[in-house]
């Protein structure tokens, strides 16, 4: 073997070490979590078993998307009132410097008074965002302030506490209202 | 504090635009496809959607270790491809295609056609977040609701078995980053959804702006009724296609007259040369074709063809260094110019001609539209002192170029046993590359000449009857027992010349400014700042023969579908016009020939013959493509012959 080969042989090996390296990094996506819910209590996700999460990610100063996903999940509880007393609604704010207990309670329930509404230590929330999969950033704007761009899926997480279904962004509600009734059926 | 104040009247406010909860992202001007289409569609099967190329194949990741090529996926089904990845937040991208493909899986639940025939890929673009668990997350949408029709969602292995489908599908992914170089969350991307059908033929590409399900819908029930009324045309029209992926301008603009025009740049990299091993092509012509006439004084060999093929495409061979004998006859527009319906030389000098191809030259008696030369190694001289051409101003100033060009010393001693550059020698080897430019081996010769009865459809088998018989198109393109030249080395007068002579043409000329929009302009204003057309007439320049007048020669049809435009002038754009053409008898005119004549062929007769005329496309054009792009082109370098290098020809 010359030299030259055996560079090569050596750059292949770590090659081959870096991309199993990276690929064992990659844990599952979703798991519990611990915040803090809008009446400023701890919250674990777990203690929701037994129920159907609807979990979506936002902020308070969102302009568009965020009011629109809520709107949709409210439509959604509206809709399945009568059918299910095991559906609960939470929004996990990615902005915890404005989003305190206190302004979150003020929002969600402006939507849903079944939706809590979550936050809690910039790091915690980051946690929980990195679990899901949830891209975030913060843009600051000329002249004070700031929005987020975050991406906007809704996380469905069975009574056992596993994430099952993803909803993209953009699906219109009835697609979710037939999910979470098929979740319910199948499951309930 | 302000927030309190302000917070309730926000949210009444969302609330206002926020009644109907579908209607996403007021803030944003939302894409059509979240709403009603605000024109109304033309009527399915009114029109057509000609295939605009291969979809590529690709590996992908249905599930964890579970790995599928994208032509497996695609299982003969009509396919709607879209590319996204999941953490998308710009509502009028990855969003709006969930949104329109909801509203397609939607109709599948009450159209068993859809349902059956159709079926929708989301191909993520972001392996590293997407993985098979993530993509089989969004698959669960349905197994709760809307069984009824297929969505998959898949991703990649890894990025590298991404960047192939991406570079095929012309999909630039871009990492966002902000001012200070940070990577940002989102991907910048152009959105593309492609209709792929059963032959892997991409149908059509949606835009933000087209994305909508009516559109799809439509174009999908306009191409079924399509093709179960003319069976098995779409296999067909697309055989051409699938033989000829090099065979289409870099920058190829079919279909720009459409409003939904996308720029169709082909990528360099799938445009790579590979030398051909042309001399054995030209020993064993393919299926379909003779053998080919060779000058006794002039046998192919190796060195001759090599050296021809750098003539061919050496600038340094026009008069200012820039224009190849390739720049007119390019090898990836069916060695003619697609896109220039009269030829175009050096300096931007016109020619009143169009390119003749240079496909299967070889087996011609008769060279340039009037026959004015009769074989290739004569024929050379033309282009090489045409004043709009490459514009030499003498034989000597040629020849004495080539031998102050480094590169070519010892070239043609080596070719012609010690004999030099000269103008026989030059001839000579360019003659014979032109002539192993030979292609055969097509859909058609394979049926007629192979007895392989699947490899012609129905309708160009209902085209060739209609060729050879009621049409009478063989008389002049002439098949034979056991090949073919489709052309009979005569000249004839279909009329096309005698209505340019006579200026015959409508007094408005559409005019396309940008896809989508023509505008009708007087030919008078054209004509004021126009140049006048040429004056042509055809053989009789050549024979003083008043009979002669607009007489032009025939040409062969073999890789006709990659040779428009059609006719000594260039002046028929598509197969349908020319078929159309002599459908209602050419242009009548005292010396018409005979057999031109109106035919009253229906319109099924006339696209089974076009169909026919698409299956001539040979089995190695992209061969000879390839190897063409493996040719060094000749750009003028230091220590060659030019003023610019202070040395300049010698003209003794």
């Amino acid at each position: 073997m010359t030299r030259a080969d055996k560079k090569l042989w050596l750059v292949l090996l770590f090659t081959i070490l870096s991309v199993t390296m990276a690929s064992a990094g990659t844990e599952e996506i979703g798991g519990d979590f611990t915040l803090t819910d809008h009446n400023n209590d701890t919250f674990r996700l777990s203690q929701l078993q037994g129920k159907l999460v609807l979990l979506s990610f936002g902020y308070t100063y969102c302009p568009d998307i965020c009011p629109t996903e809520l709107a949709k999940l409210a439509v959604v509880f509206d809709t399945l009132k009568g059918e299910s007393d095991d559906l609960q609604g939470l929004f996990v704010s990615l902005d915890p410097d404005r989003d305190t207990p206190a302004v979150l309670s003020d929002y969600v329930g402006y939507f849903n008074s079944e939706i809590v509404g979550l936050t809690g230590s910039e790091k915690a929330v980051d946690q929980v965002a990195r679990q899901y999969r949830v891209k975030y950033q913060r843009n600051d704007k000329a002249g004070g302030g700031y929005s987020i761009d975050h991406s906007a899926n809704l996380y469905l997480i069975d009574q056992m506490g596993e994430l099952v279904v993803v909803i993209p962004y953009g699906m219109p509600v009835e697609h979710i209202v037939d999910v979470v009734r098929g979740m319910l059926s199948v499951d309930g | 504090m302000v927030f309190r104040f302000f917070q309730p009247f926000l949210i009444a406010a969302i609330f206002v635009t926020t009644v109907d909860a579908n209607s996403i992202n007021p803030s944003v001007i939302s894409a059509p496809g979240y709403g009603e289409l605000a024109y109304k569609l033309p009527e399915i099967g009114s029109y057509q959607l000609p295939p605009l190329g291969e979809a590529s194949n690709g590996e992908v990741l249905i599930a964890e270790g579970e790995q599928r090529t994208l032509y497996e996926l695609f299982n003969g089904k009509y396919v709607l491809l879209a590319f996204i990845y999941s953490t998308c937040s710009d509502v009028n991208g990855c969003p709006l295609t969930s949104h329109v493909f909801y509203k397609i899986k939607s109709a599948m639940q009450r159209d068993q056609v859809l349902a059956s025939r159709l079926k929708l890929i989301s191909l993520s673009f972001d392996p590293e977040v997407d993985t098979p668990s993530v993509m089989g997350l969004y698959g669960n949408n349905f197994r709760y609701a809307g069984s009824a029709g297929e969505w998959q969602f898949v991703t990649t292995a890894s990025q590298q078995s991404l960047d192939p489908i991406l570079k095929s599908y012309n999909q630039v992914i871009l990492r966002e980053t902000d001012s200070s170089g940070r990577t940002h969350v989102g991907y910048s991307h152009v959105l593309r959804v492609f209709l792929i059908d059963p032959e892997k033929n991409i149908r059509n590409i949606y835009s933000v702006d087209f994305l909508h399900q009516d559109l799809i819908i439509n174009d999908l029930k306009t191409i079924l009724q399509q093709a179960q009324r003319s069976g098995e045309t779409i296999k067909l029209a697309t055989a051409s296609q699938q033989t000829s992926r090099l065979s289409k301008p870099g920058d190829n603009k079919l279909g720009y007259e459409l409003s939904d025009y996308v720029t169709d740049s082909q990528d360099l990299e799938l445009r790579k040369g590979e030398k051909a091993d042309l001399l054995s092509i030209a020993n064993n012509p393919p299926l379909g074709l003779p053998a080919i006439p060779v000058p006794v004084d002039n046998p192919l060999s190796r060195e001759k063809i090599e050296l021809g093929r750098k003539l061919f495409y050496d600038r340094r061979l026009s008069l200012n260094d820039t224009f190849s004998c390739a720049m007119c006859h390019v090898p990836d527009q069916g060695f003619t110019s697609n896109e220039l319906a009269m030829a175009v030389g050096i300096e931007g000098r016109s020619v009143r001609r169009n390119s003749p191809s240079v496909y299967n030259s070889a087996y011609s008696k008769l060279l340039f539209h009037d026959g004015r030369e009769e074989n290739l190694e004569q024929q050379a001289w033309g282009p090489l002192l045409a004043n709009n051409e490459m514009a030499n101003p003498s034989i000597g100033y040629v020849l004495n170029k080539i031998r102050q060009i480094d590169d070519y010393r010892g070239l043609f001693e080596a070719a012609f046993d010690g004999r030099s550059v000269s103008m026989e020698t030059l001839g000579m080897a360019l003659a014979s590359y032109q002539r192993a430019l030979v292609s055969a081996d097509s859909p058609f010769d394979r049926w007629r000449y192979a007895g392989d009865e699947t490899a012609l459809s129905e309708s160009a088998k209902r085209g060739f009857e209609i060729f050879t018989g009621k049409a009478g198109c063989v008389a002049c393109h002439s098949i034979g027992e056991r090949s073919a030249l489709f052309m009979d080395d005569q000249l004839h007068n279909t009329g096309i010349g005698y209505r340019e002579s006579m200026g015959f043409s409508p007094d408005k000329q559409p005019v396309t400014v940008a896809p989508g929009i023509s505008i009708e302009i007087d030919r008078a204003i054209i004509d004021q700042v126009g140049e006048k057309p040429p004056t042509d007439v055809g053989r009789y320049e050549v024979t003083q023969n008043p009979h002669d007048r607009w007489k032009y020669k025939t040409p062969s049809l073999r890789n006709v579908d990659l040779t428009a435009p059609y006719m000594h002038n260039g002046s028929l754009s598509t197969l349908h016009e020319v078929v159309d053409f002599y459908d209602q008898g050419g242009v009548p005119n005292e010396l018409l020939d005979p057999l031109i004549r109106p035919l009253g062929l229906s319109s099924q007769e006339r696209s089974d013959l076009v169909d026919f005329m698409r299956s001539l496309t040979g089995s190695n054009v992209d061969t000879l493509v390839a190897d063409a792009f493996n040719a060094p082109i000749g750009d003028v370098g230091e220590g060659d012959p030019s003023w610019v290098h202070g040395s300049e020809v010698e003209v003794r």
